[in-house]
């Protein structure tokens, strides 16, 4: 094999990739530095240490009930996107219903329109049909956002899946349901675990549909943040953004170990 | 029961769900944005595209997610070449350096950079103290600051997209042009460059798509004064409760982007068949 890349080359690329690396972790570095600082005012590098910002955030009535409502509705989130979802890629994965690929791209299209078109369109329907929004507003639409994902990683698992177990259970006698819950359910549960934790992770994180669907006592923890933010942002607000970090490098963990980064990475 | 309604029962909740609290909420949206006091009308049309200041907000948008494209790209397209040929511990580090942002909320993303660009914040204080800029230099509030913050969080997507690509290319094809006589670089641009160029191409309106349509980032960024199209369709909607008219603008947001997409759409349907 041919391998010489020129030693310039391969040094500029080291350097490359330290300064993207540079770019794409520095405001999450800052953010946790800001959160352990003793200074009053965010700024970066912190001065001196303290958790007492972590302190203040556990003892916030705002940010305990943004984050009891964002906790809430992306379990609420999880289940559901995990088994409409999960359900509509067995479907899909058969291609036996009429038109199965047009209906593919149909359970896909929410990943193509932008958040916020859809998030209007939300916001005006649930008013002219049920008035005002609730949290029932935020689950379905979180869940529209969702579903995608975990259809999309359920096909990915299933197409790797061997389709002759399900002819073999049938073959020897294994009843429609059966047959679904004890070979088919199971092959998909790799795809059905990383989709539920992206569905997870999304809702977690929205901030868009969020801040369209907000009202008071309707707060999700992105849309609390944005408010301070907006307003005058103290070191709390680095301690909140760092408990976010920390979950999502929880996820990322989990995620690796279900399925492989590299894997998901890819396709 | 048959296999076709088993399969109909399993996909039946999804495409209500779709059909309820997707494809219905946006017909309405459409409906809106022609809603007039007597009957249909165009005139939150015409008020958007006759009026300078939203033109300005308009050409603005297109613009910027234009400028944050091709910086995504240029950045993009090298980091996910050398992401596809490292080993793969390393690999593995740097798919986490790209998939820790992407998959952090915007929200807390855009809060590192408003304390970096900020007055006293690293990359100014930097640029002082090599005596690049004057005393009163800011970031905050400008276009720069809004590059800056949406490239990073546009970048994963821009890497991943090409990164799919690359990983399929067959590298006996480098090995072959190097074997008969091109250099590294040659290789890179006549062989590599343009075998990835579908996932060059699908990033790139993956990044412009989502760089059109995000507010969180250039409001907190830019301010008020810079104002893109979704963030005066976001203050249509929460301050000054014209839904009609933030309905069209999503309109033209949506055809802008249908737009962009078309041509895309038309050609892979045209290499699949």
């Amino acid at each position: 094999m041919v391998r010489a890349v020129p030693t310039p080359l391969r040094i500029l690329a080291i350097v490359f990739v330290i300064l993207t690396g540079l770019i794409l972790l520095a405001p999450l570095v800052v953010v946790v530095g800001v959160s352990v600082s003793e200074n009053q005012f965010i700024a970066f590098p912190p001065q001196g240490f303290s958790f007492k910002w972590y302190e203040k955030v556990l003892a916030s009535p705002e940010y305990l009930s943004a984050g009891a409502t964002s906790l809430q509705i992306a379990l609420l989130v999880t289940l559901s996107a995990t088994i409409i979802g999960g359900a509509a890629a067995i479907a899909l994965h058969r291609r036996q219903l009429p038109f199965s690929d047009i209906l593919a791209t149909f359970f896909l299209s929410p990943l193509v329109l932008p958040t916020i078109i859809y998030a209007i369109g939300m916001l005006m329907f649930w008013s002219a049909a049920f008035g005002p929004v609730s949290t029932a507003t935020l689950w379905i639409g979180h869940t529209v956002i969702a579903l995608p994902y975990v259809v999309r990683t359920t096909l990915a698992v299933l197409a790797e899946s061997d389709p002759f177990l399900e002819e073999a259970a049938r073959t020897m006698g294994a009843g429609r349901i059966q047959r679904l819950f004890h070979v088919v359910v199971p092959q998909c549960i790799p795809g059905l675990a990383a989709g539920a934790f992206f569905a997870f992770n999304i809702s977690f994180d929205e901030a868009v549909l969020s801040l369209f669907l907000r009202k008071p006592g309707l707060t999700t923890l992105p849309v609390q943040i944005y408010g301070q933010l907006e307003f005058s942002p103290d070191p709390s607000v680095a301690a909140v953004s760092s408990i976010m970090i920390a979950l999502t490098i929880v996820l990322i963990v989990i995620i690796d170990r279900m399925l492989g980064l590299s894997r998901f990475a890819s396709t | 029961m048959t296999d076709r309604a088993e399969n109909l029962i399993l996909a039946l909740p999804g495409l209500l769900l779709l059909a309820l609290a997707f494809f219905l909420p946006i017909a309405q949206m459409l409906v809106l944005s022609v809603e007039g006091a007597n009957g249909p009308t165009l005139e939150h049309f015409v008020r958007f595209l006759s009026d300078p200041f939203y033109l300005g907000v308009l050409w603005r948008t297109v613009r910027l997610s234009f400028i944050i494209t091709v910086i995504c790209a240029a950045i993009g397209f090298p980091l996910a070449y050398i992401m596809a040929r490292v080993g793969p511990r390393a690999r593995l580090w740097l798919i986490v350096m790209v998939i820790l942002p992407l998959m952090t909320s915007v929200v807390v993303r855009t809060f590192g950079w408003m304390v970096i660009l900020s007055r006293g914040g690293l990359i100014p204080a930097l640029l002082r103290d090599f005596g690049l800029v004057g005393r009163n230099f800011a970031l905050m509030q400008t276009e720069a600051a809004v590059v800056i913050g949406m490239v990073q969080v546009l970048l994963p997507f821009m890497t991943l997209s090409i990164l799919g690509v690359i990983t399929r290319i067959d590298r006996r094809l480098e090995e072959a042009a190097r074997t008969m006589g091109c250099s590294f670089l040659q290789t890179l641009r006549t062989v590599v460059f343009p075998l990835s160029l579908p996932g060059l191409v699908a990033g790139s309106l993956l990044c412009f798509t989502l760089s059109a349509s995000s507010f969180v980032t250039p409001n907190l960024l830019g301010g008020t004064r810079i104002q893109v199209l979704a963030a005066s369709i976001y203050k249509s909607v929460t301050q000054v409760l014209d839904w009609p008219f933030a309905a069209a603008q999503a309109v033209i947001l949506f055809v802008g982007i249908l737009l962009v997409l078309a041509p895309y759409v038309k050609m892979t349907a045209r290499n699949n068949g």
